[in-house]
């Protein structure tokens, strides 16, 4: 008896044993690349990678190969990668920091989350590693490191985000003897007749708070304020209570009294709007560029909601209209995209260095940067991309980047999370009719004087 | 008289009854039709969830489920948490249920100091604990490491004993169901009687003989309530593992389920079947214990 419990304890240690340390100490296998000569290689370089991958983006495991030939092609190079996503990549992230021992390549932001790898310098500069010939590939837009916090080419954005695009019906519109509208004299004109059939003018999913700042207002205030005044205001040398930046407060004010922006969208959740907008519910959506990949073909089943044929012939990309009493025409608010950074802590002319400026190489050339717009991931900042694989919606967002010729800030990019907490907070409110433009302004700019005091 | 009594009693005890079944299904239909709209949802494609989010599925998509399981890896993912929760609440259990012994029945004078700093960690919220735990673990590692690798036994990079190991995760997770279980199992050990303890030594058992053959059967109660509490715990916990590993290989589920939370675009039909997923061993779990864990609920408010 005394015997076969003994045993089974000691079955029971053995196996906790296992599995505690099979996994465990010393191991050096490389996370979903890797190839066994590179891991025997005593001489092999090894870099430490935190991805930011939401396993629902589109092509995510395509992904996977595009890592995994770069591992197949570099055997001095073992690549250690982590994926994360949403807040656990900045919990990780922050954590990292904490401890000071970040990765060694990081995807990262040019602003906002990842301004402590900006504001202490934590990522090196990759303009010097890159080298001007590599960079010269890309839009001079992205390569430009002023709207980057640390003010230095700390990440290379994979793209532009647009965040104010309006995707319009025009077989609804031509249906009901509409065109697509250019001012907003003509977008106004246009609610009494759709409203007649049950059809929202604009429809929005307001019901998420950043979406009319980001998605509309942005682009509204930069009709009356350049970027300018907005590093004036981050300054205190202007302040948000200003005539100019009202003017915008009380244009959103406007499209919700003229009914262009229906009250009921303030319920409606960021999910629901593109259903609605395919299904003929509305003429015209307010989203980010980024929704276009709602749109396209689905790449696993092969259906789209709206398909080639309508994205082509009955779907129209543009700008939002202009504004009465604007000072700045046809600009539409964008940031940059986020990108890969290398760490500061990474010897310079290490073979870690050198390694890691090979991988950034791979990652932003050619046939990757394809990879990622033929699997509509995003519209690449790469100059000359393109496929003739892509959805017909895809191409037109291409189009429509072309058209614009000046951008305002994403104030969720620009301004610190507690002031554009408020700014999200307020503009639904003026929408709800609770705060009138000058009370919204009053408390933004409160918010930033609050911030600017704890400075 | 006595029967318009009776009638009307009659009358009101059947509204009475009317009204709290009413209120009883408005609630039980709050908790079961989202769970119902997330099975039906996790057989559609995400087009067809899009055109229409609260109807039947257009077109059947099984295949959500094999896709979901295949990026997700939640076939290494699953068998990870089965391992964490097996062996931290194990562990865990039995560590409490032995200082318990010690608390409450071979006090001393340092007990009470060292058992409030137990039930102090009650109070700590996983948040709190996290950078200090990650600060903890690696540099544990660098100090450890750096020693072995001065005397030519490891590269120190290379070392990890706390950081990105199963035993890592396993002491933060046995240390985070301490406090709980610690101050659960002195409070129930307090009500055996000390005439049991004083009995035994008498017949000349040992003190871990008295804990093994008198005290563990006498705590099954205990056992099993701290087993209801904890599990589902381990099972669900994302903050700390998210910060103890970085290989996928030792990830558990709530991670990879995490993975399908899209910011500004989903792939709804994969990430509702990847929440059956996550939920299938929780529902499972309940079903058996349903009993259980409501007589555990039912004492532990008693307790507090």
């Amino acid at each position: 008896m005394k015997k076969s419990k003994l045993s089974l304890v000691l079955l029971l240690v053995s196996l906790v044993s296992v599995g505690l340390f099979a996994n465990g100490t010393g191991e050096t296998e490389t996370e979903g690349t890797g190839t066994a000569a590179a891991a025997t290689d005593a001489n092999a370089v090894t870099l430490n990678i935190l991805d930011y991958s939401d396993a629902t983006a589109p092509g995510y495991e395509k992904t996977k190969a595009v890592w995994q030939k770069f591992d197949d092609e570099n055997p001095g190079i073992v690549l250690k990668k982590e994926d994360l996503t949403n807040e656990a990549f900045h919990q990780k992230m922050a954590a990292y920091v904490a401890a000071g021992t970040i990765p060694d390549v990081m995807y990262m932001y040019p602003s906002g989350r990842s301004a402590v790898l900006h504001e202490k310098h934590l990522v090196k500069d990759l303009a010097p590693l890159l080298g001007p010939d590599f960079l010269s590939h890309f839009l001079p837009s992205v390569t430009d490191p002023t709207d980057q916090t640390s003010g230095y080419l700390a990440e290379l954005p994979q793209s532009i985000c647009y965040s104010s695009v309006m995707y319009v019906n025009t077989k609804l519109l031509k249906d009901n003897g509409l065109a697509v509208p250019t001012t907003y004299a003509e977008l106004r004109a246009m609610v009494p007749r759709l409203k007649a059939k049950g059809i929202q003018t604009v429809l929005m999913a307001n019901k998420d708070d950043w979406v009319m700042q980001s998605c509309l207002f942005s682009t509204i205030a930069g009709r009356f304020v350049d970027k300018q005044w907005v590093n004036d205001a981050k300054q205190g040398k202007v302040k948000f209570t200003d005539p100019q930046f009202v003017k915008a407060l009380d244009f959103v004010k406007q499209l919700y009294d003229d009914g262009v922006i229906s009250k009921s969208t303030l319920q409606l959740a960021y999910g629901e709007a593109p259903g609605l907008f395919a299904s003929g519910k509305a003429a015209i959506l307010i989203d980010g560029d980024w929704k276009q990949s709602s749109f396209v073909t689905d790449q696993t089943t092969g259906q789209a909601l709206i398909s080639p044929e309508d994205q082509k012939n009955n779907i129209e990309l543009k700008a939002f209209p202009a504004i009465p009493g604007e000072k700045y025409p046809g600009v539409v608010s964008s940031t940059l995209g986020c990108g890969y950074g290398i760490s500061a802590a990474i010897p310079a002319g290490s073979a870690k260095e050198k390694a890691a400026v090979e991988l950034l190489k791979y990652i932003y050339s050619e046939p990757v940067q394809k990879h990622y717009l033929e699997r509509g991931r995003y519209i690449t900042s790469r100059i000359g991309v393109t496929s003739d694989k892509l959805d017909p919606l895809t191409l037109k967002m291409m189009d429509y980047y072309s058209t614009i010729k000046n951008t305002s800030y994403v104030f969720d990019s620009a301004l610190d999370p507690s002031v554009y907490t408020v700014m999200n907070k307020v503009l639904q409110e003026i929408g709800l009719g609770t705060k009138t433009p000058q009370q919204a302004a009053q408390e933004i700019q409160a918010a930033m004087d609050a911030y600017l005091a704890s400075k | 008289m006595k029967s318009n009594y009776r009638q009307e009693k009659g009358i009101g005890a059947a509204l009475w009854r009317f009204f709290a079944y009413l209120i009883m299904i408005i609630f039980a239909l709050l908790a079961i039709v989202p769970l119902v709209w997330l099975v039906i949802s996790s057989f559609k494609t995400t087009v067809d969830f899009q055109a229409d989010m609260l109807g039947l599925p257009k077109h059947f998509y099984p295949l959500n489920y094999p896709q979901a399981w295949r990026i997700g890896d939640f076939g290494i993912l699953f068998g990870n948490s089965v391992f964490y929760t097996v062996f931290s609440v194990g562990i865990a259990t039995f560590l409490s249920l032995l200082s318990g012994f010690g608390f409450s029945k071979l006090a001393r004078k340092s007990s009470k100091p060292i058992y409030s700093l137990f039930v102090l960690g009650i109070l700590l919220t996983t948040q709190t604990l996290m950078v200090p735990i990650f600060l903890q673990v690696t540099q544990l590692d660098t100090l450890i490491g750096g020693g072995l690798a001065k005397i030519g036994l490891c590269n120190v990079n290379q070392f990890h004993l706390f950081y990105d190991t199963k035993f890592g995760v396993l002491l933060v997770y046995i240390g985070s169901l301490l406090p709980i279980g610690v101050y659960l199992c002195t409070e129930f050990e307090k009500s055996i009687p000390t005439s049991l303890v004083e009995a035994a030594l008498l017949d000349g058992a040992g003190y871990l003989q008295i804990f093994i053959y008198v005290f563990i059967p006498m705590c099954v109660p205990i056992i099993v309530t701290l087993g209801l509490l904890n599990i589902p715990t381990i099972w669900n916990e994302f903050a700390l593992i998210n910060i103890m590993v970085s290989k996928l290989s030792l990830q558990s589920l709530p991670l990879g389920i995490y993975k399908f939370s899209g910011t500004l675009a989903s792939d709804y039909g994969k990430e509702f079947a990847a929440l059956v997923i996550g939920l299938l061993p929780m529902l499972i779990f309940y079903l058996i214990f349903r009993k259980q864990i409501t007589k555990s609920v039912a004492s532990g408010a008693i307790k507090g």
